[in-house]
């Protein structure tokens, strides 16, 4: 049995979000809400600063907090080390959110997607509903993906919690996540953990990779390695 | 609470109840149809007023049923006036608390799972656990002291059981807390055994207030047997009142101590009310204020000097699971202090206040019908 897990390259990585928003499109993402997010950070005291970006997202921890304390094993780890969610037996205690160290689950405080079937007048004399562009004969723009729904609700209703799910509908059908597909700089890296062929594996040897709050014990599956930083600096003595 | 058959006040007061619980129950609807985004909580700040009354009423109903236990189940005599009175009030008060944290539940029809899919790691299953058996206990040990059967067998496992659970869900109830990896100024044990001592003198203040105010309605006053009791109680209230006050100072100890980052922040945010002389307001008026003036042996057993202390830890001791809940959740996790400000700002909701209204309404009215039908002054005979 395969253990999932993602490198991410940072020197590779631009901070385009494009990883966000093919997730946001792929998991049918409600606002307010994000399965792929990021970071940002400034170090330094000004003149002397610097910018950070680090991807984030649901880190499938071995050893899951969310997992351990959900009362209904609605959050639970499946055999290929994906931490999935079952919204049928979500209580909406927000438990799995209040522990998770990561900050990358989200509850679904109202009725999701409330915009797709807004019928308000932008401007007067337009409208955009898909009922009345289909009507004209027009198409539809197609906010919802059906495929989400192989593996879990397509639209995770309100009262229950949502998060990452490493694209298990994908990566089921052989696919890669959708971020990894979606990265236009290849700054993900998908792949089996166990396989010691696989790139995750051979990334991991290559460089000296960290992960998010290790000291916690959750054992991350989500791996960084590198770092964008192409400055360099006059070599010298000590600095003087 | 227990008027006596011609008191007129007696169905105004029902009456007021029962508009409280129209107002929640429309809040109820409301949350169920609408959702939780009428509470002003947010996906940083989780947990708000709903849970912290839950986390008070839940407590203090443990509270009462540990002095309960001290003539049900270590066979203590002389309590046996208050016996069944403090069965039926921890009933009443677990109920509001029931109700709070449902209405603080995304989707509470799905407990179910609860029973279906329980995880056993898992330290809110086994705080709804033993706190959904506590109250069936309760219940069916009420039920056989109303029918006059005090020491049967059946009678006595049930009072036994209830200990029990008593005494273990306020530590589960601390290690829904202390368990969080997450959240570093909640972990470790300490939230357990401070939850513990929260049901103790949180029960023992609301069993004086209650007792002080029933003599206080009916006029009967307190009778000579009662009245010694009283002084046994005022004395188990200040006992706990210490300990929690001992406690409390362990932890501003540690917390003030730590560089663990966490805790510099927590600390920076963690006077939610207020503070009086570095101090916070909570701990003061609600801990401090009352143990000096209870330790005042001219006003010790003095009735006003009771229910002063008493109503000033009842009302300290919820604005202290508050300031705990809220400051720990003030500030974003992760990626999530890219959406939101660096310290929440919290003031509840008109819609948390209706959920709050109704737990108390509800609870109230039990106590209510209680004192008028259920004879809880009764005693083995």
């Amino acid at each position: 049995m395969p253990r999932y897990a993602m490198v991410i390259d940072l020197q590779r990585c631009v901070g385009c979000s494009a990883c966000s928003i093919s997730c946001r499109n792929e998991n049918n993402v409600p606002d307010g809400i994000y399965w792929s997010n990021k970071i940002t950070e400034t170090s330094g005291i000004f003149p002397n600063v610097r910018y950070h970006y680090i991807p984030t997202l649901c880190n499938h921890c071995e050893n899951a907090p969310c997992v351990r304390g959900c009362p209904t094993g609605a959050m639970h780890k499946l055999e290929n080390g994906i931490t999935m969610h079952n919204p049928k037996k979500c209580i909406g205690c927000k438990y799995c959110e209040f522990n998770c160290p990561y900050g990358v689950i989200y509850f679904n405080w109202t009725n999701p997607h409330k915009p797709w079937k807004n019928r308000e007048k932008v401007l007067e004399g337009t409208t955009s509903p898909a009922e009345e562009v289909e009507k004209v004969g027009g198409n539809t723009i197609p906010y919802y993906n059906p495929e989400r729904e192989e593996t879990l609700a397509g639209i995770r209703p309100k009262g229950v919690v949502e998060k990452c799910t490493f694209c298990d509908h994908r990566v089921k059908r052989g696919k890669l996540p959708r971020c990894v597909d979606a990265c236009p700089a290849d700054a993900r890296v998908f792949g089996d953990m166990n396989d010691p062929n696989s790139k995750v594996r051979q990334l991991l040897g290559k460089f000296r990779p960290f992960r998010l709050k290790e000291q916690v014990g959750t054992e991350p599956h989500v791996f960084y390695i590198r770092d964008f930083n192409p400055a360099n600096y006059q070599p010298s003595k000590g600095g003087i | 609470m227990n008027p006596k058959p011609s008191n007129r006040l007696f169905f105004p007061w029902l009456g007021l109840l029962g508009i409280a619980i129209l107002i929640g129950l429309f809040a109820a609807f409301k949350l169920l149809t609408e959702g939780h985004h009428l509470f002003n909580a947010n996906d940083v700040l989780i947990w708000s007023l709903p849970l912290g009354v839950y986390i008070y009423l839940a407590l203090a109903s443990s509270g009462l049923t540990l002095l309960a236990s001290i003539p049900l189940v270590f066979g203590v005599k002389r309590y046996e006036p208050f016996a069944k009175r403090l069965v039926f009030l921890a009933i009443a008060a677990l109920l509001g608390g029931f109700i709070s944290i449902g209405l603080e539940l995304g989707n509470v029809l799905n407990m179910v799972y609860i029973l279906f899919s329980p995880n056993l790691s898992s330290p809110i299953w086994w705080m709804g656990t033993i706190y959904s058996i506590e109250l069936v206990v309760l219940v069916l040990k009420f039920q056989r002291i109303h029918a006059g059967d005090w020491s049967s067998t059946t009678s006595k496992t049930l009072g036994k059981i209830g200990f029990l659970c008593a005494l273990i869900a306020p530590l589960m109830i601390g290690s829904v807390f202390g368990l969080t990896e997450s959240r570093v100024t909640y972990f470790g044990p300490l939230m357990s055994i401070y939850c513990l001592l929260m049901a103790i003198l949180s029960g023992s203040a609301l069993c004086l207030f209650y007792n002080l105010i029933h003599a206080q309605i009916t006029g009967n006053g307190l009778a000579e047997d009662k009245n010694s009791l009283m002084r046994e109680l005022t004395r188990i209230f200040t006992g706990s009142l210490g300990a929690v006050i001992v406690l409390t100072f362990i932890k501003f100890f540690f917390e003030g101590s730590t560089v663990i980052p966490e805790f510099l922040n927590y600390h920076k945010y963690a006077q939610v009310f207020g503070s009086i002389a570095g101090m916070n307001t909570e701990v003061v008026l609600g801990l401090f204020l009352p143990f000096i003036l209870i330790s005042i042996p001219g006003l010790r057993y003095n009735n006003s000097t009771r229910m002063l202390t008493s109503a000033l830890v009842l009302v300290g001791t919820l604005a202290m699971h508050m300031e705990i809940l809220l400051a720990g959740q003030s500030r974003p996790v992760g990626p999530k202090a890219e959406q939101f400000p660096d310290v929440i700002s919290y003031f509840p909701s008109i819609w948390e206040w209706m959920v709050f209204m109704l737990s108390i309404a509800v609870m109230l009215l039990l106590f209510s019908l209680g004192e008028r039908f259920l004879k809880l002054e009764a005693k083995p005979a």
